[in-house]
């Protein structure tokens, strides 16, 4: 079977799984009908409300059985139907929620994640051409600093700095404002803060493989090669050197993205960023079992999604997988998805 | 040397060099006192076993050996202290090396054609397509098929062969004023060995470049080089014109060096003979001559006292008792009567090969 066919297999197969798993988790949280009807729901004993409940429960699907539940639930979502908020109102469907707000967390990902490699490659190089020197020394603790501080600290550290003392950049999200633009009525500027407490971490992160990796080619052979041709010491890290390195960056990369969609919702709360991450929260406390599992599916695809185009990139990055030379030892393999 | 020549004609002129390392046992010297002079348009082949310290010998004259050493005594390039200069203004320009392993030595996500074509443009002001057509040319040189579809193919499609003529035509490319070639046929084919070394003494008589061939085997630097340097414990043991090491060696370890290597003219089934034990250990090494403690020959003196130079016209060497004199003979005669040497080495009869 051809490889892409056989990867998408798997994607739907992870994705029913998935599902399942949040369709069954979900149930044992409450109920959700508190949430659709109000008081009444805890009002059993009287007659009119008793009504009421069991009209919602057919209406809603509450009086089947859990498979069967979920059958109904996969058959709409396969469909593009995403169903009703569990709320008084229902409104807006759940489609018209996820189109709302996965731009938003969308957005600030890609800002973030330009960020974190942005400071993550130059760093690497500095660090790893100084291996073990003061330079990198330095570099490693702050690396480790960056990484171990939580993100609403970090938030709350660069909202002081840039934001109260300086007054550099905006504190304030307006999802109504454009986005392109370099104001602070554009929300380009305005997610610059919300992407660097976000991405000083990631960036940590990936200085802390790349570091390693670019150290090691630098020990290769070529790059003695390329010393003894003549290619001054920037070329040979940047030109020469990098390129080689990036596979366990772009691993982690891929993997954090996908924690990024689901995981940032610290900092689009502290931003007040309407975004997927505060979605899931409110929807979670709600019991709103429909935008809980549109949302997890929608961070499970992205894992995968962003995982495949990680696989692409290994093989724009080095021939010899894109080769398939399966008789020389390569850096690494896929990661099996 | 081969005539007496004018300074200005060696185009390196090594006294005393010395290369040491650091290391947490104290200083590991690979290189201890080594003196040549190379001639420009001239070949110099340095042979001997691993550990011997060829390459560092020539990594330490190209100063590719980082920033952990110590270099001692004086290397003159063109005249130049090396020692007081910056040596990377002569890399891609007058100095350029051959690696041992084209695989790793060529950049394995860059187009081998992109390998070649750099130095052109970093050093010689070529446009893009002035150095494609330079490249293709040299490709063409060296005797690679197809050079324009070879131009855009990554070290990972082509053949070791294929690979180790890259990076000829990257050396060619510099056209350098010395060319080092550091073991350039070791992990090749034994098909494809004496195309690649026939190759290299053939662009070199026609640029006029002077070589260094660093290898392990007396034959390959046989009939390619104009003088043989053998190296042993980071000293030289003997350096004569080539062809008269073969003639008349004068060092053991010559002499053991060559009838460890295999020849068509030898009977069938003649068992080779290995040189027994290990290179001496460079932190801590022996008093005396390095090579005593693997040397039929070796006396008492030996063990105490490292041998002075001995020059006999163009051929100079380092022994107390050295091959096809009458005190060689005398030592190796009473070491093979007692059944070992001085340093205790014990010395088989011939009768016990198969």
């Amino acid at each position: 079977m051809p490889k892409p066919i056989r990867r998408l297999i798997g994607l739907l197969g992870l994705l029913t799984i998935v599902s399942m798993v949040t369709f069954g988790a979900m149930n044992f949280l409450g109920d959700p009908l508190f949430n659709i009807l109000g008081p009444v729901a805890a009002d059993v004993d009287n007659p009119e409300s008793l009504k009421v409940i069991e009209e919602a429960k057919a209406q809603y699907h509450l009086d089947k059985s859990l498979p069967e539940r979920w059958a109904r639930w996969a058959w709409d979502f396969v469909r593009g139907d995403f169903g009703v908020q569990f709320s008084s109102s229902g409104q807006p469907p759940v489609s018209d929620l996820i189109k709302e707000r996965l731009p938003r967390t969308l957005e600030l990902m890609a800002v973030a994640q330009i960020i974190a490699v942005s400071i993550a490659i130059p760093w690497s190089v500095l660090a790893a051409s100084r291996a073990n020197r003061r330079t990198d020394k330095i570099s490693t603790i702050t690396a480790f600093a960056f990484v171990s501080i939580p993100s609403f600290a970090m938030a709350v550290i660069l909202f002081y700095f840039f934001s109260v003392q300086w007054d550099l950049l905006p504190d304030t999200y307006t999802a109504t404002d454009p986005f392109w633009g370099i104001s602070h009525d554009h929300r380009l500027i305005q997610l610059i803060l919300p992407g660097f407490t976000l991405g000083l971490g990631s960036a940590a992160a990936y200085q802390r493989l790349l570091r390693t990796d670019l150290i090691t080619t630098l020990q290769q052979d070529f790059i003695l090669m390329a010393k003894s041709k003549g290619v001054s010491k920037r070329r040979v890290l940047y030109s020469h050197a990098l390129r080689p390195s990036l596979f366990s960056m772009i691993t982690l990369l891929a993997i954090n993205i996908g924690f990024m969609i689901g995981g940032s919702l610290v900092v689009e709360q502290f931003f007040r960023i309407p975004g997927i991450g505060s979605a899931v929260v409110e929807a979670t406390l709600r019991e709103d079992f429909p935008v809980v599992l549109a949302i997890v599916m929608i961070v499970s695809a992205g894992f995968m999604v962003f995982n495949y185009i990680a696989d692409y990139l290994y093989t724009l990055i080095d021939p010899r997988v894109r080769h398939e030379d399966t008789s020389k030892p390569r850096k690494i393999t896929s990661m099996g998805m | 040397m081969l005539h007496e020549t004018s300074e200005a004609d060696n185009i390196l002129e090594l006294s005393d060099y010395r290369v040491g390392f650091r290391t947490e046992r104290g200083l590991a010297k690979a290189v201890d006192g080594v003196s040549l002079s190379l001639q420009r348009g001239s070949t110099l082949a340095i042979v001997g076993e691993s550990g011997s310290g060829k390459t560092v010998l020539n990594r330490g004259i190209m100063g590719l050996l980082g920033a952990n050493i110590i270099e001692g005594g004086s290397a003159k390039f063109q005249g130049e202290e090396l020692a007081n200069t910056s040596r990377q203004k002569f890399w891609g320009t007058k100095m350029a090396m051959i690696f041992q392993d084209p695989m790793t030595s060529l950049n394995p996500v860059m187009k081998v054609g992109k390998q070649v074509s750099e130095p052109l443009r970093l050093h010689q002001g070529m446009s893009k397509k002035e150095a494609r057509d330079r490249t293709v040319e040299l490709f063409t040189l060296v005797g690679i098929p197809e050079p324009m579809k070879r131009f855009s193919e990554y070290p990972h499609q082509l053949s070791g062969g294929m690979r180790q003529r890259v990076m000829i035509s990257i050396a060619l490319a510099i056209e350098p004023d010395i060319l080092i070639a550091d073991e350039p046929t070791t992990s090749l084919d034994v098909t494809v060995q004496k195309y690649i070394l026939d190759l290299l003494v053939d662009v070199q008589s026609k640029s006029n470049m002077s070589m260094i061939i660093i290898t392990h085997d007396l034959g390959v630097a046989r009939g390619r080089s104009d003088e043989i340097m053998v190296m042993y414990g980071g000293r030289i043991m003997e350096k004569a014109p080539s062809e008269s090491v073969f003639v008349e060696m004068k060092h053991p370890y010559t002499e053991a060096l060559l009838s460890s290597i295999p020849r068509l003219s030898d009977p069938k089934h003649t068992r080779l003979t290995p040189i027994e034990g290990f290179p001496p250990d460079i932190v801590d090494g022996p008093q005396g001559c390095k090579f005593a403690a693997r040397c039929k020959y070796a006396q008492d003196i030996c063990l105490t006292s490292t041998p002075e130079e001995t020059i006999i016209d163009t051929h100079t060497y380092f022994c107390h008792f050295p091959v096809g004199t009458d005190a060689g003979a005398e030592a190796f005669k009473s070491n093979k009567d007692r059944g070992f040497t001085a340093a205790g080495l014990r010395i088989k009869s011939k009768r016990e090969v198969v």
